[in-house]
């Protein structure tokens, strides 16, 4: 069966009162929130790029509102910051959140959590414990009505390779993953390359499983030119090409669109947004960009809101929508 | 809504037990873009007019529950959210006196998804100039 959005909202809430629901609605599979994704290139803000003022000088409802001036209706928060009382949000709080998604036209697209291997000092987390974790997220995903999920795992390396039972507790997840109807992916950053073993492992991972419960999400950070780029003791940092995104496309469920500053005459200097749009658009990808401020300056009050705006502005035009 | 500053002014002053003045407590807001559990903190140093505390003179109240800072360690299942300050209760015989204070608040937390040489990323350090009234 279907259910409308509204029902969607209606029920959501009465299971965070305790509310006993119809055997039908009480089913995860069934309380998920249908599919908001509009075909094509979607735009939307992960709220880290509000970090500098956001529970200061902005409240979640501020940055909707800025989100709704852009038309960037996409939404990736990051857990532990932008729930409150996580990992156990209040019924008031829950009431709030959906009525505020509703009212700004909001689509939670990508809840942003950690598995943090080093959760404990002076040991890493066992297979167990990061599966605990991983489980607890994904529930709260789908409470929230996220699809995808940024799943940050712990690395062990300069070049962000991760934790070596990382397979094993994604595994353990999958068929959690899919009954709560959420894709982990995690973020393909600088400095690791998307021509990489990193790369290469998690696609191996994918094709292995089959699963479409595990995926990627490029941060447009690995196309940054020379200058910006992340400098690494001893290390390389290889400026990967926007065609490397080809292969990895299919996989690919949501991409932070990262920029560090944005020009008066509204161009990102050191992200080549043409040709990553250009790509992404001949390939008929499908799935939001996820703006990601990381430049300098979030503490000024509205300089990230300013430099979204701009970004977006650009975006629209790469992406033809003026 | 919390103040742009570590160090909040709400929340410093003296603190009792019994009508004896045991100590003061001061509040501080996480300038880490995510929440952590009790666990990924390290210990902090709190400086008072040049006077240092440090180790199990300081506890932590985070989630309306309160922890000294050696057994941090242990709870993995405290969670620090970004909208909340945490607070920061001092022994000290006798509290401060009422009036000016310069306090520094320094604090650790460890982030799992950079590589292990830079787990370890130092917060505060932000001294501000703090009225006590009681």
């Amino acid at each position: 069966m279907s259910i409308t959005r509204k029902d969607f909202l209606k029920a959501s809430s009465l299971v965070a009162a305790g509310v006993t629901l119809p055997a039908v609605r009480g089913d995860a599979s069934v309380q998920r929130m249908p599919p908001a994704q509009r075909p094509g290139i979607n735009r939307g803000v992960s709220l880290y790029s509000y970090a500098g003022e956001i529970g200061v000088t902005m409240t979640l409802e501020d940055c909707f509102a800025d989100m709704f001036d852009m038309g960037a209706g996409g939404l990736e928060i990051l857990a532990n910051a932008h729930i409150e009382n996580y990992p156990e949000p209040s019924v008031s709080w829950l009431d709030s959140w959906f009525e505020l998604i509703d009212r700004y036209e909001i689509v939670p697209v990508e809840y942003g959590h950690w598995v943090d291997s080093r959760l404990y000092p002076g040991r890493e987390l066992n297979t167990e414990e990061s599966l605990e974790s991983l489980v607890r997220d994904i529930k709260l995903a789908n409470r929230l009505g996220f699809t995808v999920m940024r799943t940050k795992l712990g690395v062990t390396d300069e070049i962000l390779t991760p934790v070596a039972n990382w397979q094993e507790f994604i595994e353990r997840a999958l068929p959690v993953a899919e009954k709560y109807n959420v894709r982990m992916c995690p973020e393909l950053h600088q400095p690791t390359a998307l021509k990489s073993a990193i790369v290469d492992e998690y696609v191996n991972f994918i094709e292995r499983t089959g699963t479409q419960h595990f995926g990627l999400n490029i941060d447009f950070g690995v196309f940054q030119l020379e200058e910006g780029r992340m400098m690494i003791p001893g290390m390389d940092n290889p400026r990967s090409d926007p065609e490397d995104m080809i292969p990895l496309l299919p996989y690919t469920y949501a991409c932070h669109a990262k920029f560090t500053l944005m020009s008066d005459d509204l161009v990102d200097p050191t992200h080549p947004y043409e040709k990553i749009l250009k790509v992404m658009r001949e390939q008929h990808w499908q799935g939001y960009l996820l703006s990601e401020y990381e430049g300098e300056g979030k503490d000024i009050i509205g300089h990230s809101s300013d430099q979204l705006r701009r970004q977006h502005v650009m975006m629209k035009r790469y992406l033809g929508e003026v | 809504m919390l103040e742009p500053s570590t160090i909040q002014q709400r929340g410093f002053r003296n603190v009792a037990d019994n009508g004896n003045i045991t100590g003061f407590q001061v509040a501080i807001r996480s300038k880490y873009y995510r929440g952590v559990w009790l666990s990924q903190l390290r210990p902090a140093t709190v400086t008072v007019d040049g006077e240092v505390f440090s180790g199990d003179q300081i506890s932590w109240t985070v989630s309306g529950r309160t922890v000294l800072q050696s057994e941090l360690a242990q709870h993995g299942n405290i969670h620090w959210g970004n909208a909340e300050a945490a607070i920061l209760t001092v022994s000290k015989a006798g509290g401060l006196n009422p009036g000016i204070h310069d306090v520094n608040v320094v604090f650790w937390c460890s982030a799992s998804y950079m590589p292990p040489r830079i787990d370890l990323r130092p917060f505060g350090n932000e001294p501000r100039r703090m009225v006590l009234v009681r």
